[in-house]
């Protein structure tokens, strides 16, 4: 049985990561697409969706919450979906902002913090922070009960595994106990510089003040005291995301392509996964070349050299032949690739999907790539 | 186009989405200068790369290593070029371990954003200007520059404006503004796209084109379309024409038999069925690759698929000479 089908029965969250550049998107909208087939209520969390497929699912504006993919839709491509598909892409600052408002102890706090310069940067620009609001948002769809079925894309990071590490990296930043440490006394100092109160925070101190300007402490020193009392509920809740990310509910789905250094990319990202106690799924090998026959063995270099030489159907079959060798040598290079893969991963938990002979740009290509994915109907 | 004057800017950044080869061209093109004598150096961004293993193995470091005659590489990594600067800067040694904890570069990078991006171009600067904190000086003809995917990589090249306008005074305002006219002066940089011919890179390429100018007031150099189906050198390319349905399977069988060979049924099948995926691709990479003519002012580069699933030196070199033609075509 095609192990994805077995995921969306029996799951309500599954979580496709691998590399950039596999097509990540297009296969959690097309797991998305199939459950909605066969009777789920599913929702789609998408980051970076190409423009005509973002339109196509009508992902037209940034409302960072689903949006119900309409009914036309699936009747326009022959389909008749027992079950909702709903999308959306996500809005990592907008979530974030959701976050601070739900741990604050006060609505006041909460606008300080969100007004902050420095949590500004935070959300725009430390890394991790994108990949944690994914995670965060995912957490928020699932405890609301609306959907039975959740399919998260992960953000185009250049390795794969870089979101696994996020909510701790993200939570190990405002906790940092270096910088409570030195930031604490210059709160208490009314923001001025402590005199010899302690000689390593002084010269962190200075060397802050003299590179980027005072200003910044200034941010710092007030996003972290606005922060105080809300680090054991932001600690609380990445512990939550975790612990789902963990569960009997969760399933993660590796999507890889054949390329030598993205079958690298998808062996070890699942052992990471098994080292982390996160449940593997499946693997999707996705763009694979199609294999036409077994290669053709007969003909040698001088049969191709006598036929360049003859008439235009002679030139034509040459011209064929090359092509046919050209495509079978990637087939055998992929299969070599695959083969190494297989041993890390059992082929019963993959599901191949060819590269198609047009683009999953659109609904009616979403529905031919859901078509190779699961091709019993 | 001369390669001489394609060489001529010292330094060239290679931007593009991520998974669309960077690495590949960007040591293709290290190839290319290593190939006219110049010494080259490729500095990744603050990862650990693909890039040795094109040249059989290894790990890159913080200092340049040679990998293959006269084409060194290394990884520019935030952490160091912040203990870097700060030893030149401040003349901080003793208390810069802690300086350099991942956890002050997360904040004082977050606190004060391009700062990473400028200790990275700032890297780049000493690169350019043979100079270095310690370490031996290297002098290199060619250094290039294996940037960030897309969007980071925009905010890479304008930080310095940023954090110019940003920081009134004091060193990072000027230093930022050495960058700023390394940037910009087309003699020293010129930065090239790489993109495929598909939807998405496409699009990324066309937006880049138009950012660089509009955020970083640099002029792009030429657009690298890599993969793409089909080569000049290659029969394959009459096949675009090619219409299955016209096909004649026993005239096929007859030209093979008088070139003395047998094909079997599964053969036509296979042959015609390559065929027409090879068409239906290569119409999808040209509808493409025609958009990004008509949005971008810059020259394309067509590079071919290589028929392959992972690349290795040979690869490399093949892509080179490549680009040594078709450099010379535009």
């Amino acid at each position: 049985m095609n192990p994805i089908e077995d995921i969306i029965k029996h799951k309500e969250v599954i979580v496709c990561a691998g590399s950039g550049g596999v097509g990540k998107t297009t296969i959690a909208a097309s797991i998305a697409l199939r459950a909605a087939l066969q009777g789920k209520k599913v929702a789609v969390l998408t980051i970076d969706p190409a423009r005509r497929l973002a339109s196509s699912l009508g992902l037209k504006e940034l409302s960072n919450h689903p949006v119900k993919v309409s009914r036309r839709k699936f009747t326009a491509a022959g389909l008749d979906p027992i079950g909702e598909l709903h999308a959306m892409m996500l809005d990592t600052k907008t979530t974030f902002d959701e976050v601070v408002l739900q741990y604050a102890p006060t609505r006041a706090q909460a606008e300080r913090i969100i007004a902050n310069r420095f949590y500004h940067n935070i959300s725009s620009t430390l890394s991790g922070t994108q990949e944690y609001m994914a995670m965060e948002k995912l957490y928020e769809l699932h405890s609301s009960g609306d959907y039975d079925v959740l399919v998260v894309d992960t953000p185009p990071t250049r390795n794969a595994l870089d979101f696994l590490d996020s909510p701790r990296r993200l939570t190990d930043f405002f906790e940092s106990r270096m910088l409570r440490w030195f930031l604490i006394p210059y709160m208490k100092a009314g923001g001025g510089i402590m005199r010899a109160a302690n000689v390593a925070a002084n010269t962190f101190l200075r060397l802050v003040k003299r590179m980027v300007g005072g200003e910044v402490l200034q941010d710092t020193a007030e996003f972290f005291g606005n922060l105080e009392g809300m680090y054991d509920g932001f600690k609380e809740r990445a512990l939550q995301v975790a612990a789902l990310l963990r569960s009997d509910a969760t399933s993660f789905v590796v999507v890889t392509s054949p390329s030598d250094e993205s079958v690298g990319e998808a062996t070890y990202f699942g052992s990471r996964l098994n080292e982390s106690g996160l449940p593997f799924g499946a693997l999707v090998v996705n763009r694979v070349h199609p294999k036409l026959g077994e290669g053709i063995q007969v003909v040698k270099a001088r049969h191709l050299e006598s036929l360049k030489k003859g008439g235009s159907d002679a030139r034509l079959l040459a011209a064929l032949l090359e092509n046919e060798a050209a495509f079978m040598r990637v087939v055998r290079l992929e299969e070599d690739n695959l083969t190494a893969l297989a041993r890390k991963i059992p082929r019963h938990r993959w599901v191949r999907v060819p590269y198609l002979e047009r683009e999953a740009v659109d609904f009616p290509g979403l529905v031919a790539i859901s078509e190779q994915m699961f091709p019993s109907g | 186009m001369l390669l001489d004057d394609f060489f001529s800017p010292r330094i060239l950044v290679i931007a593009g989405k991520g998974g669309v080869g960077k690495t590949t061209v960007s040591a293709a093109l290290a190839l290319v200068a290593a190939r006219r004598g110049r010494k080259v150096c490729v500095a990744e961004i603050d990862r650990k790369g693909t890039l040795p293993r094109l040249f059989g193995g290894g790990t890159l470091g913080y200092q340049p290593s040679e990998l293959s005659p006269g084409v060194w590489g290394m990884n520019v990594i935030v952490e160091e070029a912040l203990a870097e600067y700060l030893k030149v800067q401040y003349h901080l040694n003793r208390i810069s371990r802690m300086f350099t904890s991942p956890q002050f570069v997360d904040y004082i990078t977050t606190a004060a954003p391009g700062l990473k991006d400028i200790l990275v171009l700032g890297k780049i600067w000493y690169l350019e200007q043979g100079r270095s904190a310690g370490g031996q000086v290297q002098d290199f003809d060619t250094i290039i520059v294996d940037a960030q995917a897309g969007g980071h990589m925009l905010t890479f090249l304008s930080a310095p404006m940023g954090l110019a306008d940003a920081v009134q005074v004091g060193p990072l305002r000027r230093q930022s503004e050495w960058i700023i006219d390394m940037l910009r002066d087309r003699e020293r940089t010129r930065v090239h796209m790489v993109t495929l011919a598909e939807e998405m890179p496409v699009q990324e390429t066309v937006e880049t084109s138009d950012a660089l100018r509009a955020r970083v007031g640099l002029v792009p150099g030429v657009a690298f379309a890599n993969a793409v189906y089909t080569s000049h050198h290659h029969s394959q390319g009459s096949l675009e024409r090619f219409r299955p349905e016209e096909l004649d399977a026993g005239v096929l069988k007859q030209e093979a038999k008088a070139a003395g060979f047998r094909l079997e049924d599964d053969d036509i099948t296979a042959l015609i069925g390559y065929a027409g995926f090879f068409k239906a691709r290569s119409a999808i990479q040209r509808r493409h690759l025609a958009g990004l003519r008509r949005n971008i002012e810059e020259p394309v580069i067509e590079l071919p698929f290589l028929f392959s699933a992972g690349l290795a030196l040979p690869d490399i070199e093949r892509l080179a000479d490549e680009i040594e033609v078709r450099v010379a075509d535009i």
